[in-house]
């Protein structure tokens, strides 16, 4: 009996060929994406689970603080001296160590290169089992000693064979190798594509940072930088509520007020979720988006397949008459096409997997992962999902079918079309819901995006060429030779030092006061030092007053300083108390700290309102400082020429001026880039969802409408022979697809207004014509169903009539 | 074997009641062979369909051996049905995805039976047909008339002991049509009941008895010698 079905299905699927094309190929692909979605989700959230603590150990992050406006809200990172306090309050914690990532240039045998290196508290080797080559976890107990991989063993010297070799820092500090790992895998925060720190290559002693920079060893309040992570291991006893308890005691006791501002608790997770904390990070939900997603595809194949099936059931009354006439029961009827859907699922599962097999290998190379289909571990989910989505998608039109009495399934051939119809248009409808849903959702995500770009060009990004690192002894030296080297260059127009470029996500701010000493009236103000020509680099006009000139002495800052004139932008002006630009000149605000040397700063120029920080962020108040050494980054402004040969150029010049340390420059461009190419991301796979989506349920509307049009051939016949026309039949075609389309859109608009709403709440500066992108949206979503039904039903209606009434 | 008492069906739509049957008293015999006729519209198929227990009277009396049915659900009768009566319509009613071996085995696998037996008594049934050529071929490649045996068979190979046949040879020419006749009258004599509607008094004269309706009523019955 079981045979005698599948070999039915099988007979059913070569005789509808083109139905069953579209049924498999629809179910396939929602498989693949729901598959590989599944897959991708799971290879995220499964990280370091290779290390044998991997269950106990946490990592500590912070929340950040309304006040701090920094358009993020939660950091997988705290201050470097919460482990210390950590370590001295609870004696429960089996270990703590804390990870400081510097850059440096490393020379090892002959070669140098800048690299990220993860200053480390020596217990980091008891809390992860790393595959050690040579050494072992104890490496990190001398102080001079440091860790490094395979790879970077192999990048230096060629082989690994390097213990004990000697490892200079900044071309001054000694240091030698006392372990090499094995580089860690792929599937660890460590390595993983998804943290934008650098791939863990060294571990060097924490001390050592105190050694070369003065870094206070017992960390302190001042700098939460990302990247700088906590780890702790537990005994077994405990679990990360007991953690979190802990910590939030350790917050309402031991956090200085003042920081209370910047962060607003600490959290604790699993060292699982280290990989995924840059999207807690930045705030959009984006593993659900992504399982969601997937999940609503896989929905609307399956809607597709139950669609099609409900309206090529009715083409198999007959059949189930003379079954039922025989003696078949309904249950038995059901069986038999549950069977015939779990055979196409099982095709379409199959032919999922095969173009997993292809995709995940090329998905792999391009994002360094390592997925994989894991049978061993996958197959009875992937059976489970084929079962699911065969009874899911079959079990409707199994029903429907089945439960006629076997005189009217035998007899009915005149109604056979109206049966269900209710139940199609309703999955119409739930189709084109979710693809327009979709689509809008992507359209608004799409503007946004545009509209950070567009903003973004206030600042001449694509003519500026930025040398980072220079905060360096034996480059600050050389700054004045290389700016007038540089500006003598015939491309280059002008060179400009500061402590940030525009898209940097730094937020450094100061607190003042209006009068001195005044307390209760205190504010802050943003704040960028730079050399002067930084307005020059950048065209920003001074609106009123002067710029900073390199000729008066209370223009430069310097240790001495206890007058400083600076420039403000527009917006600081309400807060500074000032109506207008021209009141506000040689107006000044005074520092709140008591021991510092400069009191007063006065206010010589005026400038516009810019977005320096950009992307995310609002438009703040800034206060512009001439800083004439210590600058960390230069901006150089490119006119025209060939720019690559300007770049070239550019190196030359470095390399005469500065040939110990190499450049380390790139286009403002790319610094825009390192956070819009992760908007933009988001934007093609929510593009690519939302386009697979329609193009599914396009697919649908489109075998529906064919097959309904057939069913209706002789009712077409008779119309067109009591004299309708063409237009009158294509119309009545049409229409009968359309509403449940327009409702659809009813729904979709709405969520989509309010799913928008998450991503736009992550940005200061939104698009406001959100309701006429939806409207369009929904526009092209109609115009497409309509497109998709009427080529075929213009041709149906042309048909002549005699061959209409012929054909049943 | 079965026994009409007072059978009334009546189709009701929200303008119009349709009587179909109209207070119909039938009984027929084991071994018997009867042809039903009258004008389109009279009734027929109705009568054949409730005798058939693929629809209920809407009021009356069915005894089927002494057993009133029409009160049975779909469940109850279909477990009758298949026991006791096979079925042959005038459109064949194959199914197009199986082939002439299957079909009518299809009438075997709802009944609980092995495999190899069902194969055999298929065997044997379309040896008698004579269409074990063809065997594997899909009812679309067979003629009007061997479609019609294919069916036939199908209604035999469960042994049930009554066949309801509805205008079995109205699809089929003149010599098809009088092979088909010919089959059920074989049948009759080896002990099958047949009710056979038609509008043929031709082959309405292979029958032991005509039954004509008009209206609903049943006019006048006919008997001839076997």
């Amino acid at each position: 009996m079981f045979l005698n079905n599948v070999i039915i299905a099988l007979r059913n699927l070569r005789k509808n060929k083109g139905f069953a094309v579209i049924n498999i190929s629809g179910l396939a692909l929602g498989l693949t994406i729901f598959v590989f979605g599944s897959l991708l989700i799971k290879y995220e959230e499964s990280h370091d689970l290779f290390f044998q603590n991997a269950d106990r150990i946490y990592t500590i992050g912070s929340i950040a603080a309304p006040e701090l406006n920094v358009g993020f809200e939660r950091m997988d990172a705290t201050f470097t001296t919460v482990g210390p306090i950590v370590e001295a309050e609870l004696e429960d914690v089996e270990r703590v160590a804390r990870t400081v990532l510097r850059e440096f240039l490393l020379s090892m045998g002959s070669e140098s290169f800048y690299e990220g290196i993860r200053f480390a508290d020596p217990d980091i080797l008891r809390i992860f089992d790393f595959e050690y080559i040579h050494g072992n976890e104890t490496a990190l107990d001398d102080p001079s000693g440091i860790l490094i991989t395979d790879d970077v063993a192999i990048k230096y010297f060629g082989h690994t064979n390097v213990l004990g070799e000697v490892v200079t820092f900044d071309n001054e500090f000694d240091y030698h190798v006392a372990a090499i790992i094995k580089q860690v895998p792929l599937n660890s925060h460590f390595s993983s594509s998804l943290v934008q720190d650098e791939d863990l290559g060294f571990l060097v002693p924490i001390t050592a940072l105190n050694k070369m920079r003065e870094w206070d060893l017992e960390g302190n309040w001042n700098n939460l930088s990302l990247g700088n992570m906590t780890y702790l291991l537990l005994d077994e006893r405990f679990d990360r509520d007991w953690l979190q308890g802990q910590m939030n005691s350790l917050y309402d006791r031991l956090v200085p007020e003042d920081q209370t501002e910047v962060i607003s608790g600490f959290t604790v997770s699993a060292i699982s979720g280290a990989n995924t904390a840059i999207w807690d990070l930045i705030g959009i939900p984006v593993i659900d988006a992504v399982q969601l997603l997937s999940f609503l595809i896989l929905v609307i194949a399956c809607v597709n397949y139950t669609n099609l099936a409900t309206a090529q059931s009715l083409g198999r009354t007959r059949e189930v008459g003379m079954r039922k006439t025989m003696g078949a029961t309904q249950t038995q009827l059901l069986t038999q096409f549950l069977i015939e859907s779990l055979v196409i699922a099982t095709i379409a599962m199959i032919i999922a997997i095969a173009a997993l097999e292809i995709i995940i290998p090329l998905f792999n190379n391009a994002s360094s992962k390592i997925l994989s289909l894991n049978y061993a571990s996958t197959l009875p989910w992937l059976l489970a999902t084929t079962i699911l989505v065969g009874l899911f998608a079959g079990l409707y039109p199994a029903w429907l079918i089945t439960k006629t009495s076997p005189i009217e399934a035998l007899r009915d051939i005149a109604r056979k079309g109206k049966k269900g119809a209710k139940m199609r248009s309703f999955m119409i409808g739930v189709q084109f819901a979710i693809s327009a849903f979709m689509l809008a959702t992507v359209s608004i995500v799409y503007m946004q995006n545009e509209r950070i770009k567009e903003s973004s060009y206030e600042f001449p990004r694509s003519e500026i060429y930025t040398i980072d690192r220079l905060r360096v002894e034996g480059i600050e030296e050389n700054l004045d030779t290389l700016k007038v080297e540089l500006e003598a260059l015939p491309n280059v127009d002008v060179v400009a030092f500061s402590s940030q470029v525009p898209y940097e996500q730094n937020n450094s701010n100061s607190t003042f006061t209006p009068t001195p000493g005044d307390e209760a009236a205190e504010f802050s103000l943003m704040r960028l030092d730079m050399s002067p020509d930084f307005l020059r680099v950048y065209d920003i006009p001074v609106l009123t007053g002067r710029p900073l000139s390199r000729d008066m002495t209370n223009d430069i800052r310097t240790e001495e300083s206890e007058v400083l004139n600076v420039l403000v932008n527009e917006l600081a002006l309400p807060i500074l108390g000032y109506a207008s630009a021209t009141a506000a000149i040689n107006q000044s605000f005074y520092t709140l700290d008591p021991e510092s040397t400069l009191r007063e700063f006065v206010i010589v120029g005026v400038v516009p309102t810019q977005n320096i920080v950009g992307l995310f962020n609002q438009e703040k108040a800034w206060f512009y400082e001439y800083v004439p050494a210590g600058l960390r980054i230069g901006s150089i402004r490119i006119k025209g020429g060939n720019i690559m040969d300007t770049v070239d150029a550019i190196e030359g010049v470095w390399n005469d001026v500065i040939p110990n340390y190499p450049i380390q420059g790139r286009f403002l461009d790319e610094v825009f880039n390192d956070v819009y190419d992760i908007l933009r991301f988001m934007n093609m796979a929510l593009a690519g969802f939302a386009f697979i989506a329609l193009s599914l349920a396009l697919i649908g509307l489109f075998g529906l409408a064919a097959f309904m049009a057939a069913l209706r051939t002789k009712e077409i016949g008779v119309r067109k022979v009591l004299g309708a026309s063409s237009a009158q039949i294509a119309r009545l075609l049409v229409w009968q697809f359309s509403r449940p389309v327009l409702w659809a859109l009813l729904v979709a608009l709405p969520l989509a207004y309010f799913s928008s709403q998450i991503y736009l709440d992550f940005f200061a500066d939104r698009i406001n014509s959100r309701f006429a992108i939806l409207l369009i949206a929904g526009l092209v979503s109609v115009l497409l169903a309509w497109a998709t039904i009427a080529g075929h039903a213009i041709r149906i209606a042309r048909a002549n009539p005699i061959r209409a009434l012929r054909y049943e | 074997m079965l026994k009409l008492h007072n059978m009334y069906k009546i189709y009701r739509t929200d303008e119009v009641e349709t009587v179909a049957l109209n207070g119909v008293n039938l009984e027929i015999e084991q071994g018997d062979f009867v042809a039903i006729m009258g004008p389109s519209g009279c009734g027929k198929s109705t009568l054949l369909n409730i005798v058939g227990m693929l629809d209920n009277p809407s009021e009356g009396e069915y005894f089927f051996f002494d057993e009133d049915v029409a009160p049975y659900s779909e469940a109850q009768r279909s477990k009758i049905r298949k026991q006791n009566i096979g079925f042959i319509f005038q459109s064949f009613n194959l199914i197009d995805e199986l082939n002439v071996a299957e079909n009518i085995e299809l009438a075997l696998l709802y009944h609980d039976m092995p495999a190899s037996e069902r194969k055999q008594r298929v065997a044997k049934v379309m040896d008698r047909m004579g269409i074990a050529h063809r065997a594997k071929h899909m009812p679309g490649q067979l003629s009007g008339g061997q479609q019609q045996r294919v069916a036939v068979a199908r209604a035999v190979v469960g042994d049930q002991p009554l066949i309801l046949a509805d205008e079995p040879t109205g699809n089929l020419d003149s010599v098809h049509g009088q092979e088909v006749m010919e089959l059920l009258r074989s049948l009759n004599k080896e002990g099958t009941t047949i009710v056979m509607v038609t509008h043929s008094p031709a082959h309405a004269d292979y029958a032991h008895r005509t039954v004509n309706l008009f209206d609903g009523h049943v006019v006048t019955e006919n008997t001839r010698a076997a």
